[in-house]
C-alpha cells in the first residue's frame, strides 16, 4: 500500500545552480521504493525512462506509445488505484530543449491512497500519443483542449476537433512557443483616411 | 508512431461541420416513424448562465445527443499568463470564475508559494481560509438563486442575492473591490486591515443561519422542486470517477474526495467540519451537498475568526526574498523609490521546476501547473478549472432526459462560462 508519498523522501530544497532544465539535479536516489515506480520497472521495465521528484510531487516520464496502457495499468492494479484523472494537459518544451518539443502532461490522482502523480509522455511535433478516453472519460474534453492548443494528435480519439476555438480558426495552435501572442494575422488598421479632419489646436492656457 | 494530418480527417476545417459532430443523423428515421429534430440551444439561452451553445438531438421531447459548444469567452488566459510576472498574474484569475474570485486567486497564490517553497505567516491563512469560505459561500448563493430561478423558483434568487450583497460587502472592507477582489498576494497580505470588517463578519454570520433557512424551507420539501430534481441526471459513482467531476458533482454520487480533506492546504487540518456526500447522485442530492457545505462553510468562517480574534502576529512573508519589501520611504528617498521600482519592474525569479497546486473551489478541484524555467514569468501556466471538466458530463445526462430537465442539468454542474472557458 502508498503510505503517503511525504513519507518515502524528505523534500529537498533544491534549486539549481545555473537556469535551464537540469533534472538530473532534482533526482532523489530513493525514488525507487515509490510504489508506483517499483511496480511499474516490474510491469514496464523498457517504458519507465525517467523519475523526478520536486516539491514533494512525483514525475515519472513513460514511452509515448505505451501512456494508454501504463494508465489502465494503474487504474487496475489492487494497491496503486490509480483512478482518477485530475487533468492532462502539454507543454511545448521548444526553448528547453531541442527534441522531443512537447511533453504531454497527465496529472494522476488515487482517491483510496490520497497519492498524486504526474505521468508525462514526450513527442516530437506530428506525432501522436494514445488516447486516454477509454481508460478515463474525463479525457475526452482535455484532449480536445490539448488538440486545440498544441496540435497534438490522440490516436482513438471519438472525436477529436477545437473546443476553445472555433471550428474555422487557420491560425494554428495558440499555446506554442512559436505563436506570437497576439497571433499570426496582421491587426486591421482603422481610420486610414480621416474622416474628420484633425485641425490644430492652440493651447491658449485660458481654457478656451 | 508517426501519423500525418491525412490520417485525421475530422481535423480538417473544411470538412467540420457541426451537424457531422453527432452520431444521429438528421434524416435518420425513428422507429416511430418521426423524424429526429436538431434544436440550438443557446448561446444566448438564460439557463446557460453565459454564453454557451448546446446542440440537441431531439426524438419528441427526449433529447437522443447533446453537444455542448464552448469557447465564446475564451480570452486565452494561459497565453497571457505567460507574458506576465508572477505577481501580475492575480488580476487576470479573478475574471476565471468571476462568482468566487478569492478562490482564484488563492489557488495561484498557493501554486506559485508552491514554487518558490515559501508559507504565508498563520494570520494570513486564517484570513485566505475566511475570504476563501466567504467567496465558496457566494458561489454558493449564485448558484441556488439561478439554479432555482431556471427551475422555476423565482422567489429564490431574490433572497440569495441578498446575502450574497452581504459578502460583496465584507470583500469591498476588505480590499476595495467587490467582484474581481485581486485579494491575495504572494507571501500574504500586505495592507492592514479596516477595524470594522471583523464586525461586519460578525454581523453576517449571526443573520446567515436563519436565512439559511429560509432557503431550505422554500425549496427541501417544495412538491414542485422535488418533481423537478428527484431522480433527474443520475450519475453514478463509477461515472463520476471516470469523467472526473470533483466537488458536489462528485460527492453527490458518493465519493468522498475533497481537497480540503484529502491534502489539507491552509490550515484547513485545524478546523472541524464535515464534508457532506450524496446517496444517490441526482440533481436533489446535489442540491443537498451544497446546501450542506454552505452550513459546513459558516462554520468554518466562525472557528477561523475565532482565531483571529484572539492572535496577532505579522501579516506578510517579509523573511522570504521573494517577497516584495515594505515601502517605508518609497515616496520620500530616492533609495526606496529605486528598489520598489526594481522590485516592481523586474519581479523575481521563481526556481526551476514544475509544480501542481489544487485547491477545493466552491465548483470543484481548482488547479494550478506551474512550469517554470527560472525567469520572472511563468514558462506555462495550465489552469484546471472545475466547471470545465464537471461539464463534459452533460452528454452522458442528458441522454435520455427529457428537453424540460436540460435547464437543470445544465444548472445542477454548475457551471461559470469565464471559468469554463478561461
Amino acid at each position: 500500500m502508498i503510505d503517503g508519498e511525504n513519507q518515502l523522501t524528505e523534500q529537498r530544497a533544491m534549486e539549481p545552480a545555473g537556469t535551464g532544465w537540469e533534472r538530473d539535479l532534482w533526482f532523489d536516489d530513493d525514488l525507487s521504493k515509490h510504489p508506483v515506480i517499483r511496480e511499474l520497472r516490474l510491469a514496464f521495465p523498457d517504458d519507465l525512462l525517467d523519475a523526478v521528484r520536486f516539491r514533494n510531487e512525483t514525475t515519472i516520464y513513460v514511452t509515448p506509445a505505451r501512456l494508454r496502457d501504463i494508465a489502465m495499468y494503474m487504474r487496475d492494479h489492487a494497491q496503486l488505484q490509480v483512478n482518477f484523472l485530475s487533468d492532462l494537459t502539454a507543454v511545448d518544451m521548444l526553448t528547453l530543449r531541442t527534441s522531443p518539443r512537447f511533453d504531454v502532461t497527465v496529472q494522476l490522482y488515487s482517491i483510496p491512497n490520497r497519492t498524486r502523480l504526474r505521468m508525462k509522455a514526450s513527442i516530437n511535433d506530428g506525432q501522436s500519443v494514445p488516447s486516454l478516453v477509454p481508460v478515463f472519460n474525463g479525457a475526452n474534453w482535455m484532449e480536445r483542449e490539448c488538440f486545440d492548443m498544441f496540435g497534438i494528435f490522440f490516436e482513438g480519439h471519438p472525436n477529436l476537433r477545437r473546443i476553445l476555438l472555433q471550428d474555422d480558426w487557420d491560425e494554428g495552435h495558440p499555446l506554442r512557443k512559436d505563436y506570437p501572442t497576439r497571433g499570426w494575422k496582421e491587426f486591421p488598421v482603422y481610420n486610414k483616411e480621416r474622416t474628420v479632419k484633425r485641425t490644430k489646436t492652440r493651447w491658449t492656457g485660458r481654457g478656451v | 508512431m508517426d501519423t500525418t494530418r491525412s490520417e485525421f480527417n475530422i481535423m480538417d476545417s473544411t470538412q467540420t461541420d457541426f451537424s457531422g459532430t453527432l452520431m444521429v443523423e438528421d434524416e435518420h428515421e425513428l422507429e416511430s416513424g418521426e423524424r429526429v429534430m436538431t434544436l440550438n440551444m443557446g448561446p444566448q439561452h438564460p439557463s446557460t448562465h453565459g454564453v454557451m451553445r448546446v446542440l440537441l438531438k431531439l426524438d419528441g421531447e427526449t433529447v437522443l445527443e447533446c453537444d455542448p459548444m464552448i469557447g465564446y469567452l475564451h480570452r486565452g488566459t494561459e497565453k497571457l499568463s505567460e507574458t506576465k510576472r508572477y505577481a501580475q498574474i492575480v488580476p487576470w484569475t479573478d475574471r476565471l470564475d468571476y462568482t468566487a474570485a478569492p478562490q482564484n486567486n488563492l489557488g495561484y497564490v498557493l501554486a506559485v508559494e508552491k514554487l518558490l517553497g515559501l508559507e504565508a505567516p498563520e494570520r494570513a491563512q486564517y484570513w485566505r481560509v475566511i475570504m476563501a469560505e466567504l467567496s465558496r459561500i457566494a458561489s454558493h448563493l449564485v448558484w441556488l438563486g439561478t439554479h432555482a430561478l431556471d427551475i422555476g423558483a423565482l422567489s429564490m434568487s431574490l433572497y440569495t442575492f441578498r446575502e450574497r450583497e452581504m459578502i460583496m460587502d465584507i470583500f469591498e472592507t476588505f480590499c476595495g473591490a467587490r467582484l474581481t477582489t485581486n485579494m491575495m498576494e504572494i507571501g500574504g497580505f500586505s495592507r492592514g486591515l479596516p477595524d470594522t470588517l471583523v464586525e461586519q463578519i460578525r454581523n453576517f454570520l449571526r443573520v446567515f443561519p436563519n436565512r439559511m433557512k429560509e432557503y431550505t424551507d422554500l425549496l427541501s420539501a417544495n412538491p414542485i422542486w422535488l418533481a423537478r430534481t428527484k431522480g433527474v441526471g443520475i450519475i453514478s459513482p463509477e461515472a463520476a470517477i471516470s469523467y472526473s467531476l470533483t466537488g458536489a458533482c462528485l460527492r453527490g454520487s458518493g465519493i468522498n474526495y475533497d481537497v480540503r480533506k484529502a491534502e489539507p492546504y491552509l490550515v484547513y487540518d485545524r478546523l472541524d467540519f464535515e464534508v457532506p456526500l450524496g446517496q444517490f447522485g441526482d440533481v436533489f442530492d446535489r442540491y443537498l451537498v451544497r446546501v450542506e457545505e454552505l452550513r459546513q462553510a459558516h462554520k468554518i468562517v466562525t472557528q477561523a475568526l475565532d482565531y483571529i480574534e484572539h492572535h496577532d502576529s505579522p501579516m506578510m512573508a517579509y523573511e522570504s526574498a521573494y517577497v516584495m519589501p515594505p515601502h517605508m520611504g518609497t515616496l520620500t528617498t530616492a533609495e526606496d523609490m529605486q528598489r520598489h521600482f526594481v522590485w516592481v519592474i523586474k519581479g523575481f525569479n521563481a526556481p526551476v521546476g514544475e509544480v501542481y497546486h489544487a485547491i477545493e473551489h466552491g465548483k470543484g478541484e481548482f488547479g494550478i501547473h506551474l512550469v517554470s524555467d527560472g525567469g520572472s514569468m511563468p514558462y506555462r501556466m495550465r489552469i484546471r478549472t472545475p466547471d470545465f471538466v464537471n461539464l463534459a458530463v452533460l452528454p452522458h445526462m442528458a441522454q435520455g432526459a427529457m428537453l424540460a430537465d436540460m435547464v437543470a442539468l445544465i444548472g445542477t454542474i454548475d457551471i461559470v462560462l469565464g471559468s469554463v472557458d478561461r
